[in-house]
């Protein structure tokens, strides 16, 4: 009886633990995909799948977490201002969800700042001043959430870099940030299998220009 | 025990395999047209698929009994059906378009809307500023569109063969008065307010909305910006004048105030003007804006501007130069403007407020005085929402008080009119799809100097056959009080009348626009003068046709536009003898605005061109009334702006 007892709790233990390994692998497998295609189509289907276990995982807010920034991934590719801001719009409705169930993450909060910014190159002479200040703030946020987020620092000195360049002020200060979000990227470590990862070559990129 | 432990390893392995169920379909819209990428999927669960390319999907499940099938597409109303899972399942789908108002179809006769929120807009707030020769003047900047007609020496909108009272300006949905500053006969005036104020501005050439009453030809709708978010000092100084503006802001309000003198003098004495000023204009000017956030949704705006302004000029005898008059006038001017809005729930919204002007006018004609003075009030309230998805409902009641009193130190009679117009309105919006739209709205007013009502009916029509073109086409029917100058001669004159026909075409794709509409515009009941006599017997139209393009794709950094209005326009009123185009309509007016980004210096170079057919005017040297015409009138602007 003890026996059967402790084979069932076995057992149902490895149900859990691979329930688990189905999301890590799905959620892994779709994160490749957003990170890395360069087919509009295929982001879109991993989209719908991360939009599809975040449903289903009502708990997680990674699933969210990334078909929001699937949907900043289809934004930049396309050309069309209206269309544009269409996906934005959802990337910004898939956030939500995600702050819904982690709310003042510095992660979120910086993916907040990236779509605000992404907004600006639908029509900078119009929009700039809006939602630059938007990404600056959201950017700023999210370093006061967490100092050590590299992302949040990447985007922060960019930012900077930015409207550095656009008074003509020097970008001692935008490049500082990048040195040390460079830094970040290289000792950051998170717990978490599926925590963020992208942004180091974005900032490597920008670095360049910094010498 | 074996059995219940079978059972919890049933339960919890699931056993892939066991009776997995296949689900194929294909997703479609409305017009079954496929769509691809919709995401379809069992509610709460990973199982799921895309919709490929011709709209068709397929995924297995092991869920059993029945469940929530969901059907998601960006655009599109969230679809859920009931299936039952015991054996494979065929589905087709089909979504209902959401409205997407930034998406849809939009009416497009006759109006510009220019907002840095909104996605498709040929003319943005920011336009105003940065069109060279406009130095921010709204005006300016409004007269290098279609449908406008260039009267130099006025500065004031003239819109499709109207006169300048006929185009009138609203800010945040209230009515302005006097949207000038005084300027002396024959010299261009300013508007008396400043875009930089505006975060949205709407420049109707016909055919708007039933919100808007006493506008014949035009009108002009100004939001004011909800929230300053900096707090800053400004300090202006111009070859005419100074200007100090400070702006304080905090979390949830604002305050903003300018100061500014201005003084034309010392810049006349540089550059000989061919006036003869006695004093030339000087004024000072204040405004101030307020704003706060109240309650959750709620939004409270007050807006004030005090003016003084006064000049003195010779008119000289046309035969005899030496012969001369002098005009002098005083002008004061106050304006305020209150403003509240608010949600009151998800769907509906209020928005309502009241404006209070004092306007007086001293002239001096040589050694006659006369004293003008008029006070204004209106008061607005508006709710607007939607009844159900893609209907749209916006109804309200607006007040418009006008007293008004001018005495001449000649003689004791003074000329007197008080007028009061009662009106309410009530407009829908239906859109039977993404691709059209139907705008139904009536304006009933009462006007108690005649104690008459008048009933006005609007409607609009707009169709986007396509992802990026779209035709409109608009009716209606607009009235105004006549001008004051007969009116207070003749207080039981009739409303003018205007009936408006357009066409419109509007396509915008890839950040290039191009725009033509044709019109046509019958007027009733305009004032005539004959044998001294002030009647309601005038008439005319205008008809005509307008071309705009702009671009700022094809070359980069290079943002250009060109519009060109064609009118034909004729009048019997006034002196007229007969039905005779007036002075200040033009037949051919082109304009060619073109702003060049340099990102070396951070700085715009910008000029525009305005080419203006030459007007008719009364040549009493010739046989026949108003058939000389001016010289065309072309005009050069150049601006380069540099980064402070």
């Amino acid at each position: 009886m003890k026996k059967q007892l402790i084979f069932s709790v076995a057992l149902l233990i490895s149900a859990f633990a691979n329930a688990n390994d189905q999301y890590l692998e799905a959620m892994q497998k779709n994160i490749m995909i957003v990170y890395t295609s360069k087919s509009s189509d295929e982001i879109q289907q991993a989209v719908n799948s991360l939009d599809r276990i975040g449903g289903a995982e009502k708990t997680k807010w990674e699933p969210y977490y990334y078909a929001s920034f699937g949907y900043v991934m289809l934004a930049n590719r396309e050309e069309d201002g209206a269309k544009k801001d269409q996906w934005l719009d959802a990337a910004a409705a898939a956030l939500e969800k995600a702050k819904a169930i982690n709310p003042d993450d510095s992660e979120l909060t910086s993916m907040e700042g990236f779509i605000h910014m992404i907004r600006v190159t639908v029509d900078p002479a119009a929009r700039g001043q809006q939602y630059a200040g938007l990404a600056f703030q959201a950017f700023s946020k999210a370093v006061q959430q967490n100092p050590e987020n590299p992302r949040a620092l990447a985007l922060l000195a960019q930012m900077q870099y930015g409207t550095a360049q656009f008074f003509g002020s020097p970008v001692t200060e935008a490049c500082g940030t990048l040195t040390k979000a460079i830094e970040k990227f290289d000792t950051y470590k998170s717990e978490n299998p599926l925590a963020p990862q992208w942004g180091k070559e974005m900032a490597v990129r920008l670095q360049a220009q910094c010498k | 025990m074996k059995v219940i432990l079978l059972a919890i390893a049933t339960l919890v392995i699931g056993l892939p395999g066991f009776s997995q169920i296949q689900i194929n379909g294909v997703v479609k819209d409305n017009n079954g047209e496929v769509l691809p990428g919709a995401n379809i999927f069992i509610d709460g669960t990973y199982d799921g698929a895309s919709s490929d390319v011709e709209g068709k999907f397929s995924f297995k499940t092991s869920e059993q009994g029945v469940k929530t099938l969901v059907v998601k597409v960006i655009g599109f109303k969230e679809y859920k059906q009931q299936i039952s899972l015991s054996k494979n399942i065929n589905l087709s789908v089909q979504l209902q378009e959401e409205i997407n108002q930034l998406e849809a179809v939009t009416i497009s006769a006759g109006s510009f809307t220019a907002s840095d929120e909104a996605r498709r807009t040929v003319f943005k707030a920011v336009d105003i500023a940065t069109t060279a020769g406009a130095t921010a003047d709204i005006a300016g900047a409004l007269n290098t569109l279609p449908g406008t007609q260039k009267v130099g020496e006025s500065g004031r909108l003239f819109v499709r063969g109207g006169d300048g009272n006929e185009a009138k300006t609203f800010i945040d949905g209230i009515l302005v008065l006097d949207a000038y500053s005084p300027s002396a006969p024959n010299t261009p005036s300013r508007g008396r307010f400043l875009p930089f104020m505006f975060k949205g501005t709407s420049f109707s050439t016909g055919g708007y909305s039933a919100e808007y009453g006493q506008a014949l030809s035009s009108a002009l709708v100004l939001d004011s910006k909800d929230q300053e978010t900096l707090t800053r000092t400004d300090i202006g100084i111009m070859s005419v004048g100074a200007d100090v503006a400070h702006t304080q802001a905090w979390a949830r309000g604002s305050l903003a105030g300018k100061i500014q003198y201005t003084n034309i003098r010392p810049y006349f004495g540089l550059i000989n003007q061919e006036i003869d000023w006695r004093t030339p204009p000087a004024a000072i000017e204040g405004s101030s804006a307020f704003r706060h956030e109240v309650g959750k949704t709620g939004m409270v705006k007050f807006y004030g501007n005090f003016n003084h302004s006064d000049f003195s000029i010779y008119n000289h005898d046309i035969d005899d130069y030496s012969i001369r008059q002098l005009y002098d006038l005083t002008n004061d001017y106050r304006y305020v403007n209150g403003f509240y809005k608010t949600e009151l729930n998800k769907n509906w919204s209020l928005r309502g407020g009241g404006s209070y002007t004092l306007l007086k006018n001293q002239v001096a004609l040589d050694d006659i005085n006369m004293v003008e003075e008029e006070r204004g009030i209106h008061s607005k309230g508006v709710i607007e929402g939607s009844l159900a998805n893609g209907i749209e409902l916006k109804t309200g009641v607006e007040i418009i008080d006008r007293d008004y009193r001018a005495s001449i130190d000649t003689t004791t009679q003074s000329l007197t009119f008080h007028e009061l117009i009662s009106a309410s309105f009530a407009e829908i919006d239906i859109y039977a799809s993404n691709r059209f739209v139907t705008r139904a709205g009536v304006r009933l007013e009462h006007h108690s100097l005649r104690n008459e009502f008048y009933l006005d009916p609007r409607i609009s029509l707009a169709y986007k056959p396509g992802s990026a073109g779209q035709f409109s086409l608009a009716y209606g029917k607009f009235r105004q009080s006549v001008k004051n100058e007969y009116l207070r001669w003749n207080d039981q004159l009739k409303q003018e009348q205007a009936d408006h026909y357009i066409l419109n075409y509007q396509l915008i794709e890839n950040n290039r626009t191009f725009r033509a509409e044709l019109y046509y515009k019958k007027y009733n009941n305009l004032v005539r003068i004959q044998d001294n006599e002030v009647t309601n017997t005038g008439h005319g139209y205008a008809k005509g046709f307008e071309l705009f393009w702009r671009d700022n794709k094809t070359f980069r950094k290079v943002d250009y536009w060109i519009s060109y209005s064609f009118l034909d326009t004729k009048r019997t009123y006034l002196d007229f003898p007969s039905s005779t185009t007036p002075s200040f309509a033009s037949k051919h007016n082109f304009s060619a605005v073109y702003k060049h980004f340099i990102s070396d210096l951070k700085s715009q170079l910008g000029f525009t061109y305005s080419w203006t057919s030459g007007r008719p005017y009364n040549n009493p040297n010739e046989v026949g009334f108003m058939t000389a015409r001016t010289p065309a009138y072309h005009d050069f602007k150049f601006q380069l702006e540099l980064p402070a």
